[in-house]
Parts: structure tokens; C-alpha cells; sequence
């Protein structure tokens, strides 16, 4: 395989990347200057060997702790549950929530062998559990996909049980959608219309 | 409803052609293996997207092509409800490609977000003789014939079952994995929600269209009478039961009852993918299984109005005649039904049909209105 077919093969993989477009990122690395090319790989290279997950929350940090997690201002005794660091910055993006998070690190698939053994739900048990036993309440902010409300309703029963109070984002994403495609306003309403689950 | 123009590239044996097709149907003659079944299997495609003989899109493309292509131009007919923007007709396109297996629909040449926003946009009803499966077969055959009735007449039906299906193979595989476990039945909620709106749509259509199925039945029987009612897979639901708040406390109280055996058994024994589209004959007098105790002219019958209801929903709740496609139908009737069949339609379908026969003594349907052509070799001779 050529080099160029390599690196496209490799843009291809990205989610939202066809061949086509593919093809047309390498041609124009290819056309640019050399250095925008070894920008970018830099910038790639440092990504992955920087980024790594908090050792409270599970976001996305370059230290232990999150700038989230490390803010003195934000309210400790609620936490914003997600699936991915990803939703993390949607939530942040709305400028709405004051609280912490928690990043599961997926959702429950039994179809995809994946339990709650695989996602991080112990730590979140004990962020509710022992340290200042801080966390009052949980906001469940997994995807409105079948997998995403099932985990909500598992994590409802088991965050209860600690006597957590529980509460669930309001409807008025659109069901089927992932929140990645949500607009900041969409979910800003969503976070503020939270009900007791 | 009708069917005005169908463009064939690459389907089957059919030769690439443009087909003009009159107002008030067409009757193709020929021998068989000429290709009159691919050519309805064609238009029926652009209905609901796939072959009606269940043959994977790739069996086709002609022999030795790569992408087969059909379109079709429908026009509404005179008491039709127009389409968007009350625009009279409207241009659907399919094609399939071998190398990459890519499927592209199009409606007005805009490719469609989902494949299901494609479906159901020429309101063909298919007769075939196979259809006397819906009858013999097990219950999975009318489940699936209500699937297909439903999602092409009720908005929001195939959301709800491909939510229910998706849901239900998820509790399954953590029936199997998990066992008794929180993890395990925090599914049923989203199962009892899913679950409950499939259900009541499914009641709802057998009880505004069970009237509809007797009298149907009756005419073409000759006087039997039929009734169809649903066997629910959710025990303990009072019959009549079409409130959504009803049927979910009935599936949340027999699902909570089910889980031990569910464990035991590792799958999910209760809810609508258990349904039985009952069919039964002689209502009042010990009301008799048509599947178990029909003779084999009362199956066809039943199958028949089967078929007969599905154009009645379409009708009634979408506003259109549809189109009729019958492959080879009256070649398996006794001459009484077909002369009764023949009547029914005469009264009731006022549309196109597109019919075909081996012979031009079986065609019987507008004998002296309706044009005829031939097949020779996948060419379609006018
Ligand atoms: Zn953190």
C-alpha cells in the first residue's frame, strides 16, 4: 500500500470521514505547505500522549484533576452524569450547569457484552458514598437512545440506594437523536426542566 | 393512485425499458420464467423497498451489472388526497449497487434522510398466490403482516416497533448475561414503553377494520362468515383494551410475573413479538382456528381478504386508491370465488390494477376495458 493510500485509509476511519473526502484532506495536506502537515501531526501526536482521564470525573484533562473538578466555584454536591467526555463540553457549552461531572465511559449493551462492570460506576458510587459524601444529587444526562435511558434507569436504582436524589434531563431533546447533534439552547431548556426520576 | 410510468434498468431479466402505463391497468400474458412476477416484484419494490419474494437485493441485479435502478412517476387519481404542497404526482427512484452494496432512494430526485421515509409512496397492494402463507403459516407471517400494514398507514408505528425490536434484543441478551440483576430489569420500562404503543396500534387497527374484514370475507366466501381478533402476547389484557395506560400496566404487571421463567429461559416470553393475528371462521357457532380447520378454499378466501383489507386501510386511512398487483391470482380460485372476487372488485376498486396470467383465458378483470401485453424473454411486448 502507498503511503497516501495509508494515511487516507486512515482519515477514513474518523466518524463522518467517507473516502472521498478522505482523499481530499491528504491531497490538500499534500498541496499546503510542509509545515501545516507537521503541525497537525504534532498537534495529534500531543493529543494522545497528553490527554488523559481526571482522576475524579473521567473528563478529559492534561493533569490528574479537571479544571472542572480543581474549580472552587462549582457546586460539589451535584453531579452531571454522561456517557463521554464528549457531552461534558456540550454541557459546558450552554454555560447553564455549576455542578461536577461524571463520564461513564459508554452505556449499558448487553447486545455489545458491555455490563456495568464496564463502565465507570463504582467510582461514581463512591464519589456518592465515602470522600465528604458531597454528592446530594445526580443528573442523569445519558443519550435518549435505548441503551442511554436503560443505563439511566439502572443508575437510578443503584444511586437511590445510596439516597442519592436522582433526577433525569427533561424531554424536548429529540427522542433518537444523540446529544451531539443537539443544539446549546435545545439542552439548556433540557437541563433546566430536570425531573425526579 | 396510479402507476403512470416505470423505468427499469438492470432488474432482473427484465430489458431496460420505459413503461407507459394506462389509467385503468394492464393485463401482461405470457408463458412463465418470462418475467411477469419480476416485473410486479419491481413495482412493488418502490412501494416498500425490498423484494416481496424476500430476495436479498443483491439476487436483483441483472446477471453480470453492478447497479440495477428503477422509478416510477405516481399520479393521484380523482378523489386522491394530493401530495405535499398539493402537487398531483410524484417521481420515486430506488437503486441498489453491487460493488460498495449501497442502497439510494429518491423522492423528486431528493435522496431520502432514512430508508423509511421512502416507503409506502405508491400505495400498492400486492396479491400473490403465495399469500395463502398469511393463512398456513405461524403467527410470525401475520405479525409481519401487520407490521407491514400498520407502518404503511399509521405515522409513528415503525418507530415504535423498531424501538420495541431493539429494546427487546438488548433485555434478551441481558436475560442471558445478567440474570436476575438491576442491570437486567432496567430494560423493562423502556420495554413496557415501546411495547405498549405497538400494541395498541395493533388493537386499534384490528378493531376499527374487524367490521370491515367480515363483511370483505363474506363477499367473496359467499356467506361464511370470518373474524379476526388478536391473541395478545400480553397475558392478562382485558380484551377491548385499546388505552395506552391500560395496556402498559398490563405488560409491566406480566412482564414482573414472567421474570423468573424469563431468567430460567434466558429470552423475553411475554409482549407483542408473542401476538397472534387470530383468523377465525363461523363466529357465534363455536367460533373455529381457519388455520387448523379451513378447507382449502376457505384459507384462500381468508388470504384473499387479507390482501382486500389491506387496500381498505390504505383507503380509508390514507386517503388514496391503491394500486392493485396481482400475480397470477385467479389461476388458483374455484370459478365461484373468482366470480365473486371479480364482483368485489368491480364495486370497490375503482383504481389501477396491473394483473398478469399465463394465459389470456385466466385474465377475467375488466375483460373488455383493459389492455394487454405480452412478455417474451424479460421484454415486455405492447
Ligand atoms: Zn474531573
Amino acid at each position: 500500500m502507498s503511503l497516501i493510500d495509508e494515511v487516507t485509509r486512515e482519515f477514513s476511519r474518523l466518524p463522518g470521514i467517507g473516502p472521498r473526502t478522505a482523499r481530499r484532506l491528504v491531497h490538500h495536506l499534500l498541496r499546503s505547505s510542509p509545515e501545516e502537515g507537521r503541525r497537525l501531526a504534532r498537534a495529534l501526536d500531543s493529543l494522545v500522549d497528553r490527554i488523559r482521564p481526571c482522576r475524579i470525573c473521567g473528563n478529559h484533562t492534561e493533569e490528574e484533576t479537571c479544571a472542572v473538578c480543581l474549580d472552587p466555584k462549582r457546586d460539589r454536591s451535584t453531579v452531571c452524569v454522561v456517557e463521554s467526555a464528549f457531552e461534558v463540553e456540550s454541557v459546558e457549552r450552554t454555560g447553564q450547569f455549576q455542578g461536577l461531572y461524571h463520564v461513564l465511559g459508554g452505556r449499558l449493551s448487553p447486545l455489545d457484552g458491555v455490563g456495568p462492570e464496564d463502565l465507570r460506576i463504582e467510582e461514581l458510587l463512591r464519589r456518592a458514598r465515602d470522600g465528604d459524601g458531597e454528592v446530594r444529587e445526580a443528573i442523569l444526562a445519558t443519550n435518549p437512545s435505548v441503551e442511554g435511558e436503560a443505563t439511566a434507569v439502572y443508575l437510578e436504582t443503584i444511586l437511590r440506594a445510596e439516597g442519592v436524589r436522582v433526577t433525569r434531563l427533561a424531554r424536548g431533546i429529540p427522542v433518537g437523536s444523540d446529544l451531539e447533534y443537539v443544539d446549546g439552547s435545545t439542552l439548556a431548556q433540557a437541563l433546566a426542566g430536570r425531573r425526579e426520576m | 393512485m396510479r402507476l403512470a410510468q416505470l423505468v427499469l434498468r438492470s432488474f432482473r431479466n427484465l430489458v431496460d425499458d420505459a413503461l407507459e402505463f394506462p389509467p385503468e391497468g394492464v393485463a401482461v400474458v405470457g408463458p412463465n420464467a418470462q418475467g411477469k412476477s419480476n416485473l410486479l416484484e419491481a413495482i412493488y419494490y418502490l412501494e416498500v423497498l425490498r423484494s416481496f419474494r424476500g430476495a436479498p437485493d443483491r439476487d436483483l441485479v441483472r446477471f453480470g451489472g453492478d447497479v440495477f435502478r428503477l422509478q416510477g412517476r405516481v399520479v393521484t387519481a380523482e378523489n386522491d388526497a394530493p401530495f405535499q404542497g398539493g402537487r398531483p404526482e410524484r417521481t420515486v427512484a430506488a437503486a441498489w449497487q453491487r460493488s460498495g452494496g449501497r442502497k439510494k432512494v429518491t423522492l423528486d430526485d431528493v435522496e431520502t434522510e432514512r430508508l423509511g421515509d421512502g416507503v409506502g409512496h405508491v400505495c400498492a397492494v400486492l396479491f400473490t398466490p403465495a399469500d395463502l402463507a398469511l393463512v398456513d403459516d405461524g403467527p410470525h407471517v401475520r405479525r409481519r403482516y401487520l407490521d407491514i400494514v400498520l407502518s404503511l398507514s399509521e405515522p409513528g408505528y415503525m418507530a415504535a416497533l423498531q424501538r420495541y425490536r431493539q429494546v427487546l434484543s438488548q433485555r434478551n441478551a441481558a436475560l442471558k448475561a445478567g440474570g436476575h440483576s438491576p442491570q437486567t430489569h432496567a430494560w423493562e420500562p423502556l420495554l413496557v414503553d415501546a411495547g405498549s404503543r405497538v400494541t395498541v396500534f395493533r388493537s386499534r387497527w384490528i378493531d376499527t377494520m374487524a367490521a370491515s374484514f367480515s363483511r370483505i370475507h363474506e363477499e367473496i366466501s359467499g356467506g361464511t362468515g370470518a373474524r379476526m381478533t388478536l391473541d395478545s402476547g400480553i397475558p392478562g389484557l382485558p380484551e377491548g383494551q385499546l388505552e395506552l395506560e391500560g395496556v402498559s400496566e398490563a405488560l409491566e404487571v406480566a412482564l414482573r410475573e414472567a421474570r423468573d421463567r424469563d431468567v430460567r429461559l434466558g429470552t423475553t416470553t411475554v409482549g407483542p413479538h408473542r401476538d397472534e393475528l387470530l383468523l377465525l371462521l363461523a363466529p357465534g357457532e363455536g367460533a373455529q382456528d381457519v388455520r387448523r380447520f379451513g378447507s382449502g378454499g376457505q384459507r384462500r378466501s381468508v388470504a384473499l381478504g387479507l390482501r382486500l383489507l389491506e387496500a381498505e386501510t390504505i383507503r380509508r386511512r390514507r386517503g388514496r386508491e391503491p394500486l392493485l398487483l396481482m400475480d397470477d391470482v385467479f389461476a388458483e380460485l374455484d370459478e365461484a370465488r373468482s366470480m365473486r372476487l371479480l364482483d368485489l372488485l368491480h364495486r370497490t376498486a375503482v383504481g389501477q390494477v396491473i394483473l398478469t396470467a399465463p394465459r389470456k383465458a385466466e385474465i377475467r378483470f375488466r375483460q373488455e376495458g383493459i389492455e394487454r401485453w405480452g412478455i417474451r424473454d424479460g421484454r415486455i411486448l405492447r
